[in-house]
């Protein structure tokens, strides 16, 4: 005889597959139109990529296997599995920890664990390593204590702590946004039913959140197989070192372990498709507020976890910058040397920054929503294609999305003539760039609006375009702002693609931090990145936290 | 209503006064110059003459914006320009083909402009600009000019390196004496360049040699010349193979929290080898005529001056004489191996430095 909670289980489990498969019918002609196209737009640095491989005759199996390729590759693959795991544990439970608990400052909390991801991991690694080793302020401090706080950062284990802190945010947001509109209804049930708050998580609340953990951990997955700053300066031979070390002097290899980044990523999403199919996603249906689980004893050591996670990812290297620019400053006061750099230096990038970073997020959810829509919606092949192309496109260096760009646009003279050096195609790389990044929320966004209210508005006879602005968007609301702000950290900090494919004399903060950071100025990069962290913090909190959490 | 009025027109006015005034002054009124800039023009600034040049620059901006404005004032020729990575902005250039927008292209190493020259992109400057630098430091097909010149030092920590404990020649640092101290910018373009002219010169098996023993010594790999004169002013680790030029900006921007200087090698020895950065101008180029008065423009006693006062490398054209903090260049005669010579060698030099293994210690 089954248990109540088990009983319990298959009740909860067999409406939302109900649902699910009623909400599967074919997918209008339009939306697929619509996604071939946009997928068509999002393939184009991979088109660009499969026919340079063909054009430079070059070798991918022959470069696949050998030792030059299957080393780099294992270390890849050995660090994009560490970093996805981890931040599937921590963002899962920071994001529990900030909705579902008492914990105490969880407004603070919630606008500042998202902030890590703005650390561009060529700041974020050189921060922790300057910090930790003699002279940086960590190891002067903990030497004043007696302690050696020399620590070396360095190989896989550096590049796995920096990913990880730097990527986390991935898996909190769409995780967190998803357990603000879960019912906690089941949930309440089920520890009224008897079960521990434990099993109540495990068996009720998990395999509602499951989608998003797994959506957040492939776009960390892909972040840590095409990372390239945290690898180079953690001194870790991944596959994306060896396509920049040889792609000056041997195209034809570097050409080739692109494609073979490419297939990598296009075989991870198609995993992950695989599995999602597995994984139930029931709409909300917001019966109240959210079970707020008592944390009682743990409350002390949650806070302390939050915390230290706030710290090493945000806090530690603000400090570190801050102590680089402090140091210049007072130098510049003491007359030993000027800074290189006055107010209005600061205000044009920042501006430059804010603007393109702004338009892309909003763009970038624009261009994946009718994907999302299909392949949410629909049983659709056109939807899956166009969705492994978005998504995979996140694993390609931006170097080569900017050579793409230049490809594109000097074969075509119209291109030539009316888009090269516009912020209208700096805006489409971006986009092309960080598109994946809005998918796996709004498909959770698109999900999350039963399909039973949408029948109820076409039997009352609104009609689609009034269904859709007056149920759609107000219930996808939290999911579509949460994948904008991933787009609009990343953008922020986008180096290679905002150097070459901007217009001219477009600095951003980000281009100014890593050009006075490669010039020794490190003063001046400290103050550059601390602008860039302190705006990413405003335009998160105005574009998106303080608009998702109102209605919460 | 009136006060309303008021209020957004005066938004409105602020708004477009912060638009302007960020866009720069483009056109009309002769330029002013200050600073830096200032000290390189020998005459007067002259208004805009609505000509363009268009620059891809692998140096960067802070240190090259001087000579830069110096030349839009003297000339009245509009810059604009594209900065990055020299190897990076190569890339692009040969993706771009005939296609380009660039007029000039600068570079912190020989290696992406023989990339560029192999590609048959590269267009032949002028002789009265050729002329200014010696023929060692220029290709001999006139397709690029050598502006400035670094040389490769070993830069170490005051404090942890004894004065007798430095080596003659950069072979002897494969000694059990030297393990684990010494940083290498293996993935660095310009230590690239320098362990391509050491294949040539010293033999292919001497040089991989070295590099294996090197590794094999615990020499470690950072990104870039930069971050090893940093690490080295720090402690971090005892010594580099570097460039020279950076230790004296590191010097200008921490003062005596800088605990590091340069020491050079032998004279005659591989270590102490000059690596130039290069001008060059595109086949493609529409403006070809003020792409070479560019060129020529960083070699003017001003721009050279600048170069070898203010970023503390050494001049390359006739007649200017080095900083005095510079040691005097008695190895030019390494320092103009001929560039040109080495071909396709990049591509084995990268290939043996990735198989020594270095590139994870």
């Amino acid at each position: 005889m089954p248990t109540p909670n088990e009983s319990f289980r298959k009740v909860a489990s067999s409406t939302t597959s109900a649902e699910r498969s009623t909400s599967l019918p074919t997918s209008p002609r339009g939306l697929r139109w619509t996604s071939a196209i946009l997928a068509f737009l999002f393939a184009f640095p991979a088109i660009y990529l499969v026919w340079r491989n063909i054009t430079s005759d070059t070798d991918p199996f022959g470069v696949l296997f050998t030792r030059r390729t299957l080393d780099p590759l294992r270390r890849t693959l050995v660090l994009a599995v560490l970093v996805s795991a981890t931040t599937a544990v921590v963002g899962t439970v920071l994001a529990w920890l900030t909705t579902r608990t008492d914990l105490p400052g969880q407004r603070l909390f919630r606008t500042l664990l998202p902030l890590p991801l703005v650390y561009p991991t060529f700041v974020g690694a050189a921060a922790f390593i300057r910090t930790l080793s003699p002279g940086g302020i960590a190891s002067d401090l903990l030497g004043t204590i007696g302690l050696d706080g020399t620590i070396e950062l360095r190989g896989l284990f550096g590049a796995w702590l920096v990913l990880s802190l730097f990527t986390y945010p991935y898996v909190y947001l769409p995780v967190a946004a998803r357990l603000r509109r879960l019912p906690g209804s089941i949930e309440e049930s089920a520890r009224l039913l008897g079960d521990t708050s434990w099993n109540a998580f495990r068996r009720v609340v998990l395999p509602q959140i499951s989608s998003a953990i797994a959506t957040g951990s492939l776009l960390v997955f892909l972040y840590a197989v095409s990372d390239f700053g945290a690898v180079q300066l953690m001194r870790y031979d991944t596959l994306t070192r060896a396509i920049w070390t040889t792609r000056l002097n041997n195209q034809q290899v570097s050409l080739a372990l692109s494609l073979v980044l490419l297939v990598l990523a296009g075989t991870s999403v198609g995993a992950e498709r695989f599995l999602e199919r597995r994984f139930t996603n029931p709409p909300s249906t917001k019966v109240g507020r959210p079970l707020q689980f008592r944390l009682g004893r743990a409350k002390v050591a949650s806070f302390g976890l939050v915390a230290l996670v706030v710290f090493l990812g945000l806090i530690a290297p603000a400090v570190a910058l801050g102590d680089w620019a402090i140091t210049g400053i007072i130098r510049d006061a003491n007359g030993q040397r000027d800074l290189f750099l006055s107010a209005s230096d600061i205000w044009v990038p920042a501006r430059n920054t804010a603007l393109a970073s702004a338009i892309t997020a909003f763009a970038a959810v624009l261009a994946v929503l009718p994907i999302a829509q299909l392949v949410t919606r629909h049983r659709s092949r056109v939807g899956e294609v166009a969705n492994g192309v978005v998504i995979s496109t996140f694993a390609l260096p931006g170097l080569l999305v900017a050579l793409a760009v230049f490809f594109w646009t000097g074969e075509f003279a119209w291109a030539r003539e009316n888009l090269r050096g516009t912020l209208l195609i700096l805006i489409f790389a971006y986009v092309v760039r960080f598109g994946s990044q809005a998918m796996g929320s709004t498909q959770v966004a698109v999900a999350s609006v039963p399909p039973r209210l949408d029948d109820a508005a076409r039997m009352l006879g609104a009609s689609r375009v009034r269904r859709f602005l007056t149920i759609d968007i107000p219930l996808m609301t939290p999911g579509l702002l949460a994948g904008a702000g991933l787009v609009l950290l990343a953008t922020m900090k986008e180096l290679p693609i905002t150097l070459f494919v901007a217009p001219f004399d477009f600095p951003t903060l980000t281009t100014k931090t890593f050009t006075n950071f490669e010039d020794a100025f490190i003063a001046e990069a400290g103050i550059y990145a601390l602008v860039l962290v302190a705006l990413s913090a405003l335009l998160t909190w105005l574009l998106v936290l303080r608009r998702s959490d109102h209605r919460f | 209503m009136p006060s309303r009025f008021k209020l957004s027109a005066t938004a409105t006015l602020a708004a477009l006064a912060l638009l302007g005034a960020s866009c720069g002054s483009s056109a009309g009124d002769a330029p002013t110059v200050e600073g830096a800039a200032a000290d390189i023009v020998s005459g007067e600034c002259v208004g805009a003459n609505g000509e363009t040049v268009t620059i891809y620059s692998g140096r960067t901006e802070n240190l090259i914006q001087p000579i830069l404005d110096a030349f839009v004032c003297e000339t009245g020729v509009d810059v604009q320009v594209r900065w990055g990575d020299s190897a990076d902005l190569a890339l692009l250039l040969a993706e771009e083909g005939d296609a380009s927008d660039a007029d000039v292209f600068l570079s912190s190493s020989p290696g992406p402009v023989g990339f560029l020259e192999g590609e048959g992109l590269l267009g032949t400057l002028d002789a009265d600009t050729l002329e200014l630098v010696s023929a060692d430091n220029q290709a001999s097909a006139g397709t690029w000019i050598g502006f400035s010149g670094r040389k490769r030092v070993l830069v170490y920590n005051l404090d942890n390196v004894a004065d007798g404990e430095l080596p003659a020649s950069v072979l002897d640092l494969t000694d059990p004496a030297y393990a684990d101290r010494v940083a290498i910018p293996a993935t660095n373009g310009s230590f690239e360049d320098w362990f391509t002219v050491f294949r040539d010169t010293e033999g292919n098996d001497v040089a991989t040699q070295w590099i294996n023993d090197m590794a094999a010594n615990g020499a470690r790999t950072y990104p870039n010349n930069r971050s090893i004169v940093e690490a080295v002013g720090r402690g971090e680790i005892d010594m580099g193979l570097v460039n020279h030029y950076y230790n004296y900006q590191e010097s200008a921007a921490r003062g005596d929290e800088h605990r590091a200087e340069n020491f050079d090698f032998a004279a005659e020895d591989i270590g102490s080898l000059l690596i130039i950065t290069a001008a060059t101008k595109l086949e493609s180029s529409e403006h070809s005529d003020t792409a070479n008065a560019l060129i020529q423009y960083l070699l003017t006693p001003g721009a050279q001056t600048y170069f070898t006062q203010e970023t503390f490398e050494y001049p390359l054209a006739a007649g200017i004489d080095p900083a005095d903090v510079l040691p005097p260049l008695v190895a030019l005669e390494i320092g103009s191996v001929d560039f040109d010579s080495l071909g396709g060698g990049f591509a084995d030099t990268e290939r043996i430095i990735q198989e020594s293994g270095i590139l994870n210690n």
